[in-house]
C-alpha cells in the first residue's frame, strides 16, 4: 500500500460515518479554538500595556523618595530625607546622560471658575513634562521654561476641566482659583485619553514650585529623568542614585527603569496567558478521548474488513498505519477548523474592541495545531494496536 | 418494560456491555468536571485567603484619607490638599456617637540603627490605642501612656522582626535606636503579626504620631482609622464623618473607605476571576459533552434491530426515548463523580506539596457539578434517543 492507498482508505472510513466524523472534528475544533483566542486575548492584553508604556518612552528613569528593603512597593508613605527641587537641579546639571529632568508633585485639589468647581489631579510639574510624557495641547501654551524653582500663577488644565467649568466659554486667558491661588489658564491639552491609567483629561498642570508651596511640600512626589538611549539607562541610573547618597548622607531613594517596569508586567501578563492557554488545553485531552472511543467503535465494526486485508497479505504495521492515518486526519482536520473558528473569533473580538491589539502568538497557533495532531495519534494509537493485533482468521469469521 | 428499575437495568446494562468505551466517554466528563472544581477551588481559595488577610485588622473599620478621587486611582496615594487633615481631625472625629477608636496615622520608611545595625523599615506615627484599633498584640513593654497626640515623645515599640534585625535575641527595651538621625527610646515590642499582601507588618517600627509628622516634615496625617461599634451603625457613623469634616474643611476635599465596601468590590473582582477560569475549564466539558453524544449516537445505530424488538412486543415511543436518556445520564454522572473525586483527590495533593497554596472547596460547588454533569449527560442524550424513539418497528427489526 501507498501513503496515498492510506489517505483514500481513511478518508473512505471517515466519510462513511459522517455524523460521527462531524462530532469528533467538533470536539477537536473547539479546543483548538478556545486555545487560540484566549492566547490570542492574553497577547493582546501584553501588547496593550507594552504599548502604553511605550507611548511615554522607555528611556526613562523614574526617582521614588524613600527606600525599603521588605516592602515591594516603593513611594508609598514619607521618606526621612525629601527629593527636593535641588536635588533635580543637580541632577540635570551633573548626570550629562539626563537630557531631561522633569520634577513632579501630585496632590488633589478643587479648581474653581465663578460658582463652579470641580475637585481634580493637581500636578506641580515643568515645561520638560510634556515632552517626557508625550502630552499634547490642543490650544494656548505649556508650562514656560526656565529655572524650575521659580513659581508662577499659571495652569494648564485637561479637556474634562475645561468643558466642565467653562462650558460654551474659551477657557485660555481665564483666572481659576485652586486652593485659594488665582491663576491663569495658559494652555488646555488635547484629548489623548487614559494614559496608564492616569486620566489626562481630568487634571491642572501648574508649575512644579508653585504646587509644592500650594500642597505645602517639601519633597517631591516622583522625579523624572529622560536619557538619549537606552544603553544610557544604566550608567545614568548608577551616577543618579550616587548623587543622591552624597547629597542625603544615604540611599534614601528608589530609582525604577522604565524598561523593569516594562518586562516586569511583560511577563506577569506572559504566564497569565499561558496559564489560560493550558487550562483551555485541557479539553485538548477531552477531544482526544473522543477521537479514541470513535475509533475504538470504528475498529470494532471494521473487524471483517481488517480479517480480509490481513488475509491478502497487508502486514501488521500496515494495518497500525491504516487506523492511526485516519486518527490523524481527524484531529488535523479539526484542528485546522478549529483554527479558522478561533482566528474568526479573533477577528471579531478586534472589530468590537479595536483597542485591544488580540492576535494569537505563533506559539499558541503552532502549539495548538501540533498538540492536537499529536493528540489524535496518542489516542489512536489503542485502538490501531487494537486492529493491528486482531488475528486474521478469527477477524473475517466474525459476523 | 416498566418501572424506574427496569429502566436502571437496561441502562446500566448497556453502559457495563461495553466496558472500555464508556469507560472512556466517563473519562472525558471526568476530566472536565475536575478541571473546574480544581480551579474554582483554588479561586475560592484565594478569595478567601485575601479576605482573612483584610479582616485581620478588624472588619468594623474605616479609614479617612486626604483628597477626593473622584476620577481615578488610589484615594491617598496623592494625598496633598490645601487644607490638611490634622490630628486636630482626628480628635473632633473621636467625639461622633458611635466610634470606638480613632487612630491618626503618618508614615513613611526611614533608617533605622541600633547596635552598629541599621536598616531601611516602614515607620507609623501612631496613637497608644493602636493595638486595640488594629487588634495587634503587645509582647513585651508597652505602648506610651495616652496623652495629648499634639505632643510627640522619643519612644518607639518595634515590631518583632525590626527587632530582631537591630538587636537580636538580646533584651531591646530601654535601649536606644536612631531613626532617621533622632534618637528614639525602645519601651515595647509588638507580637508577630504575619504578612499582608506581601507588606511585612512585623517589619515596622511605631512612634508618637506627632514625631512621624516631625520625623517626616509632613504637612498632614497619611489617613485616620475609625474603629465602630458595630455594623449597624456603620453607616451613620460615615455620614457623621463626613458632615464633620466638610465642615470643619469647608469642602469634602477628603475620601472615607470602609472596610465593608473594600471587601465587597474585592469579594466582586474574585468571584468574576473565578467564574471566568471555571468556564474556560468549562469548556473542556463541553469537548467532553459532545464525545458522549458521539457515542451515544453510534450506540443508537448499533442496537437499532434491539430498538425494533423492544417496540413490537409493547415498549412506547417515550420509553425507548427515556432508555436512551438515562444511559447518557448514567454516563455523565457517573464521570462527574469520578471528577469531583479526582478533583478533590489534586486539591489534597496540592495542598500538601504547596502548603501556602489556598485551596478551598464548598459543598456547594460538588454539588453544583454533579448536577452540571447529570444536566450534561441529558442534554447531550436528547438527540440520540430522539433519533432511537423515532425508529419505524418494522424497520428497525428488519435491519441486518
Amino acid at each position: 500500500m501507498t501513503p496515498l492507498d492510506f489517505l483514500r482508505f481513511a478518508f473512505g472510513a471517515l466519510s462513511g460515518h459522517r455524523l460521527r466524523t462531524v462530532l469528533s472534528l467538533v470536539g477537536m475544533a473547539i479546543g483548538v479554538a478556545a486555545v487560540v483566542t484566549l492566547t490570542a486575548l492574553g497577547e493582546g492584553a501584553r501588547r496593550y500595556v507594552i504599548d502604553q508604556f511605550a507611548s511615554i518612552g522607555t528611556n526613562l528613569l523614574i526617582v521614588v523618595p524613600g527606600k525599603s528593603e521588605t516592602t515591594g512597593i516603593p513611594g508609598v508613605g514619607a521618606a526621612a530625607h525629601e527629593l527636593t527641587l535641588q536635588d533635580a537641579q543637580t541632577i540635570a546639571r551633573q548626570v550629562p546622560e539626563a537630557e531631561k529632568v522633569a520634577p513632579l508633585v501630585v496632590g488633589t485639589e478643587a479648581v474653581a471658575y465663578g460658582p463652579r468647581r470641580r475637585q481634580v489631579a493637581v500636578v506641580g510639574a515643568t515645561h520638560e513634562f510634556l515632552e517626557v510624557r508625550k502630552l499634547v495641547l490642543s490650544r494656548g501654551e505649556f508650562l514656560p521654561a526656565g529655572e524650575m524653582t521659580r513659581g508662577r500663577p499659571v495652569a494648564v488644565i485637561g479637556q474634562t476641566v475645561a468643558r466642565e467649568l467653562f462650558p460654551g466659554e474659551e477657557a485660555l486667558g481665564q483666572v481659576v482659583r485652586i486652593g485659594g491661588w488665582r491663576m491663569r489658564v495658559i494652555g488646555v491639552l488635547a484629548h489623548p485619553g487614559t494614559q496608564l491609567g492616569m486620566d489626562v483629561d481630568d487634571l491642572a498642570i501648574v508649575p512644579v514650585a508653585t504646587g509644592m508651596r500650594l500642597f505645602d511640600r517639601r519633597s517631591l512626589f516622583r522625579l523624572m529623568v529622560e536619557v538619549h538611549a537606552t544603553a544610557e539607562l544604566a550608567p545614568a541610573k548608577a551616577k543618579v542614585v550616587k548623587l543622591l547618597k552624597e547629597r542625603h548622607g544615604e540611599e534614601d531613594v528608589t530609582v525604577l527603569t522604565q524598561d523593569a517596569v516594562v518586562a516586569t508586567f511583560s511577563q506577569i501578563l506572559g504566564v497569565l496567558t499561558l496559564a489560560v492557554g493550558a487550562i483551555a488545553g485541557i479539553s485538548l485531552a477531552v477531544a482526544g478521548i473522543g477521537i479514541m472511543n470513535v475509533m475504538l467503535v470504528s475498529v470494532a465494526e471494521r473487524t471483517r474488513e481488517v480479517g480480509l486485508l490481513r488475509a491478502v497479505g497487508v502486514g501488521r504495521r500496515q494495518v497500525l498505519a491504516v487506523f492511526l492515518t485516519e486518527a490523524a486526519l481527524l484531529s488535523a482536520a479539526g484542528g485546522f477548523c478549529g483554527l479558522a473558528l478561533g482566528w474568526s473569533a479573533v477577528r471579531l473580538m478586534v472589530r468590537l474592541y479595536p483597542a485591544l491589539p488580540a492576535s494569537p502568538p505563533l506559539w499558541a497557533v503552532l502549539a495548538a495545531l501540533g498538540l492536537a495532531l499529536a493528540d489524535g495519534i496518542l489516542f489512536g494509537l489503542l485502538p490501531a494496536r487494537r486492529a493491528a493485533r486482531l488475528d486474521p482468521v478469527l477477524a473475517l469469521a466474525s459476523r | 418494560m416498566s418501572g424506574m428499575r427496569d429502566l436502571l437495568r437496561l441502562a446500566l446494562g448497556a453502559v457495563f456491555g461495553h466496558r472500555l468505551r464508556s469507560a472512556l466517554s466517563m473519562l472525558g466528563i471526568a476530566i472536565g468536571i475536575a478541571s473546574v472544581i480544581l480551579l474554582t477551588s483554588i479561586g475560592e481559595g484565594t478569595r478567601r485567603y485575601m479576605v482573612a488577610q483584610f479582616t485581620q485588622f478588624g472588619t468594623n473599620l474605616m479609614s479617612v484619607t486626604p483628597g477626593k478621587a473622584k476620577t481615578s486611582g488610589i484615594p491617598g496615594v496623592f494625598g496633598g490638599t490645601t487644607r490638611k487633615l490634622t490630628i486636630e481631625d482626628a480628635q473632633s472625629l473621636a467625639r461622633l456617637p458611635g466610634v470606638e477608636d480613632v487612630v491618626p496615622v503618618a508614615f513613611g520608611t526611614a533608617r533605622t540603627e541600633a547596635n552598629g545595625r541599621g536598616r531601611s523599615i516602614f515607620i507609623y506615627g501612631v496613637t497608644p490605642n493602636v493595638p486595640r484599633a488594629w487588634k495587634f498584640a503587645v509582647r513585651q513593654g508597652s505602648f506610651w501612656p495616652a496623652g495629648d497626640p499634639q505632643r510627640g515623645a522619643a519612644v518607639a515599640v518595634l515590631g518583632p522582626k525590626a527587632k530582631r534585625e537591630l538587636f537580636g535575641a538580646a533584651n531591646a527595651l530601654g535601649r536606644f535606636v536612631r531613626i532617621a538621625g533622632s534618637r528614639f527610646r525602645v519601651i515595647g515590642v509588638m507580637s508577630p503579626k504575619g504578612q499582608f499582601l506581601g507588606f511585612d507588618i512585623d517589619d515596622a517600627a511605631y512612634v508618637p504620631v506627632a514625631s512621624a509628622l516631625r520625623l517626616f516634615n509632613l504637612p498632614e496625617l497619611n489617613e485616620i482609622d475609625v474603629v465602630y461599634a458595630h455594623a449597624g451603625v456603620s453607616g451613620r457613623v460615615e455620614r457623621d464623618i463626613r458632615r464633620l469634616l466638610a465642615a470643619r474643611h469647608g469642602s469634602e476635599d477628603f475620601t472615607v473607605t470602609t472596610q465593608a465596601a473594600m471587601l465587597a468590590v474585592f469579594d466582586n473582582v474574585m468571584n468574576v476571576v473565578t467564574m471566568a477560569v471555571g468556564a474556560i475549564a468549562g469548556i473542556s466539558l463541553l469537548v467532553g459533552a459532545i464525545g458522549i453524544l458521539t457515542m451515544m449516537w453510534i450506540a443508537v445505530g448499533e442496537r437499532t434491530a434491539e430498538i425494533g424488538l423492544a417496540r413490537a412486543i409493547g415498549a412506547t415511543r417515550a420509553q425507548v426515548h427515556l432508555l436512551f436518556l438515562a444511559e447518557a445520564a448514567a454516563l455523565s454522572t457517573a464521570g462527574g463523580a469520578l471528577g469531583v473525586l479526582s478533583g478533590l483527590g489534586i486539591a489534597a495533593l496540592l495542598r500538601l506539596a504547596v502548603p501556602g497554596l489556598p485551596v478551598h472547596t464548598p459543598l456547594v460547588f460538588v454539588a453544583t457539578a454533579v448536577a452540571v454533569s447529570l444536566a450534561t449527560g441529558l442534554l447531550s442524550g436528547v438527540l440520540p434517543a430522539r433519533r432511537a424513539a423515532a425508529l419505524d418497528p418494522i424497520a428497525a427489526l428488519r435491519t441486518e
